[in-house]
C-alpha cells in the first residue's frame, strides 16, 4: 500500500507540473488555453533531441527547454491569443479554446511531419534504478527529481506572485484589470510575460514526461485532460491547490489500479471530475 | 495644467460626451458637477487613458496626450481614485500601496511614500495586512487615494469621492484632500454629485448635462447662481 501511495505522489507531483501554467493563465488572463498539452509535448521533444543528439541529462536541459517554450508562448500569444483581450470574460474563455484547439492541431501534426509519430523516451543511465530507503520499499530515482522538480516550481512560484513587483502586478492585473492600468501597469506586456511563463511551465513538465514516461507527438492532449481534471478539482490560479489536487488525483488513480487495473485507471480521473463537476453545479 | 478641447466619446455605439472642453489650472482644486449618467465618469476616462476620444485633443502640461496608454498616463504624471474605489480586494493594505508605486521612478522612493500615506491617514497603518476587500468603505477610500499618491503624481484625478461614504467620513476625508492641495501643492479634479461639498472644497467648478458642458466660474460665484441653486441644492 505504501509502495502505491509512492508511486502515486510521483505521478501527482507531475500531474501539479503539468497543470500549474494552465491554472495560472486561466486565473490570470481568463484563456483557457488547450494547447498547453501541446507546448508539454514540445518541451518532452526539446529534451528527447537534447538526449539523443548531445547527450545532455533531461533535468539539466529543463532551463533549454524553458527558455524555448518561453519565446514561443510570447510569439503566439502575440499573434494568436492577444486579439481576445479585448472580448469580455466568457467570450474570452470560450474563444481562447476555440483557438487553442486549432493551435494544438497545427502543432500536434508538425511534431508528426519533423519527428514522426514514433514513442520516444529519454533514457538517461538512472532510468530504471531505485532506492531503497526500506525493505519492500522502491523509490525510482527519476521520481525523486520529479518530486524535487515539483518542490522547486512550487517554492518559486511562490516566491514570485508573493514577493515580487512583476508577481503583485500579475495579481492586481487578475484581480481589476482597469486598476491595474491606473496605477502604471502595462496590462498588455504583462499579460504577454505571464502567458509565455505559462508556456515555459508546460516546458518543465515536458521534459519531466519524457523521462518519466515517454513522449509523442499527440501525448500532449492525455496530459491537457489530467490537467483540465486538475483545474476543475482545485480552482484555478492559485499553485498550492494545484499540486494538492494532482497529488490527490495521482494517488487516487494508483490506488485504483490496484483495485481495478491498468485499463480502468483514467476512468477514475474521470468519474471524480464528473462528480466534482455535479457538485459544483448544485 | 490640465486641457481638455473639445472631445467627443463614444462608448460603444452611443455617444456620451459632446465637444467637452475645460482647463485644470495649476494647483487649484477644480471640480465637475453632474448628475447620474452626465458623462462624468466618461470624461476622467478618457483623461486617465481608459478610453479615446473619437475627435479633440487633451493636453497635460503642453504635451499632447489624447493617444497614450492608461499606464503611461500615470508615468506622465496624473493619477486615478477611480469611482468604486477599484483596490485590489484579494490583496494587503500595504501590497496595494506598494503596487501603486509601481512605476520604476516611484518604487525607489516607496517606503517614504509609504510613511507618508500612514502619516495622512494613520489608520491604514494599523490596517496594514488586512486584505483590501475587508475594509470599511470610508478606509477603502482612503486606501484608493493613498494608492494614488504613492506615484507621486502632478495631478490628482478624483470619481465620485462621495459614494457610499457616511457623512461624517466624508467631511473627513474632504478636509484631509484639501489639506494636501495646500500642503504639497498638488492639483486635484474632482468629479462629483455632491455639488454643495465640492463646491465647498474647489476654486473652480464645471458644470456638465447630458454629456455637455452647461456652466462654469469660479465656485463663489457658482454658490450664488439661482439656476444652481435649483438643479443641485433644491432650495
Amino acid at each position: 500500500m505504501i509502495q502505491i501511495i509512492v508511486y502515486g505522489v510521483i505521478t501527482g507531483a507531475f500531474y501539479g507540473l503539468a497543470a500549474v501554467g494552465l491554472s495560472l493563465v486561466f486565473g490570470v488572463m481568463k484563456h483557457l488555453n488547450i494547447a498547453h498539452g501541446s507546448f508539454l509535448m514540445i518541451g518532452g521533444f526539446v529534451s528527447f533531441w537534447l538526449f539523443h543528439l548531445f547527450k545532455i541529462d533531461p533535468f539539466v536541459s529543463i532551463p533549454l527547454a524553458m527558455i524555448i517554450l518561453f519565446v514561443l508562448g510570447g510569439v503566439l500569444y502575440k499573434g494568436l491569443f492577444s486579439h481576445l483581450d479585448k472580448l469580455p470574460e466568457g467570450l474570452k474563455i470560450n474563444n481562447s479554446m476555440l483557438v487553442g484547439f486549432g493551435l494544438t492541431w497545427i502543432l500536434d501534426n508538425l511534431a508528426i511531419l519533423f519527428w514522426t509519430s514514433d514513442v520516444r523516451a529519454v533514457t538517461p543511465s538512472y532510468t530504471g534504478k531505485v532506492w531503497n530507503p526500506l525493505t519492500g520499499l522502491r523509490i525510482p530515482i527519476v521520481g525523486l527529481g520529479v518530486i524535487g522538480i515539483a518542490l522547486l516550481v512550487i517554492f518559486s512560484l511562490y516566491l514570485l506572485l508573493t514577493k515580487t513587483y512583476f508577481g503583485k502586478s500579475v495579481r492586481g492585473t487578475a484581480q481589476d484589470r482597469d486598476a491595474a492600468s491606473l496605477v502604471g501597469i502595462n496590462v498588455e506586456r504583462t499579460y504577454l510575460v505571464f502567458f509565455a511563463l505559462g508556456a515555459a511551465l508546460a516546458g518543465i513538465a515536458g521534459v519531466v514526461s519524457a523521462v518519466n514516461y515517454s513522449v509523442h507527438p499527440t501525448v500532449g492532449f492525455e496530459w491537457l485532460l489530467k490537467a483540465i481534471i486538475i483545474l476543475v478539482l482545485a480552482g484555478f490560479g492559485k499553485v498550492g491547490p494545484v499540486f494538492v489536487a494532482g497529488l490527490l488525483l495521482g494517488i487516487v488513480e494508483g490506488i485504483s489500479v490496484y483495485f481495478v487495473g491498468t485499463t480502468y485507471r483514467e476512468v477514475v480521473g474521470l468519474v471524480i471530475f464528473i462528480l466534482v463537476m455535479l457538485k459544483r453545479s448544485m | 495644467m490640465l486641457e481638455v478641447n473639445e472631445i467627443d466619446v463614444y462608448r460603444g455605439d452611443i455617444r456620451v460626451l459632446w465637444s467637452v472642453s475645460l482647463k485644470v489650472e495649476e494647483g487649484t482644486i477644480t471640480a465637475l458637477l453632474g448628475s447620474n449618467a452626465a458623462g462624468k465618469t466618461s470624461l476622467l476616462m478618457s483623461i486617465s487613458g481608459l478610453i479615446k476620444p473619437m475627435r479633440g485633443s487633451i493636453r497635460f502640461n503642453g504635451m499632447e496626450i489624447t493617444k497614450e496608454p492608461a499606464h503611461r498616463i500615470v508615468e506622465i504624471g496624473m493619477s486615478m481614485v477611480p469611482e468604486g474605489r477599484r483596490l485590489f480586494p484579494e490583496m494587503s493594505v500595504l501590497e496595494n500601496l506598494e503596487l501603486g508605486a509601481f512605476l520604476k521612478k516611484a518604487r525607489n522612493a516607496k517606503d517614504r511614500a509609504i510613511e507618508e500615506i500612514y502619516e495622512i491617514f494613520p489608520i491604514l497603518k494599523s490596517r496594514a495586512t488586512q486584505m483590501a476587500g475587508t475594509l470599511s468603505g470610508g478606509e477603502q477610500q482612503m486606501l484608493a487615494i493613498g494608492r494614488a499618491l504613492m506615484s507621486r503624481p502632478k495631478l490628482l484625478l478624483i470619481d465620485e469621492l462621495s459614494l457610499g461614504l457616511a457623512p461624517l467620513v466624508l467631511q473627513h476625508i474632504a478636509e484631509i484632500i484639501k489639506e494636501i492641495n495646500v500642503s504639497r501643492g498638488l492639483t486635484i479634479f474632482i468629479v462629483e454629485q455632491n455639488a454643495l461639498m465640492t463646491l465647498e472644497m474647489a476654486q473652480f467648478g464645471y458644470l456638465i448635462e447630458n454629456g455637455r458642458i452647461v456652466g462654469s466660474g469660479e465656485t463663489n460665484s457658482l454658490l450664488q447662481n439661482e439656476q444652481i441653486k435649483n438643479a443641485y441644492f433644491g432650495i
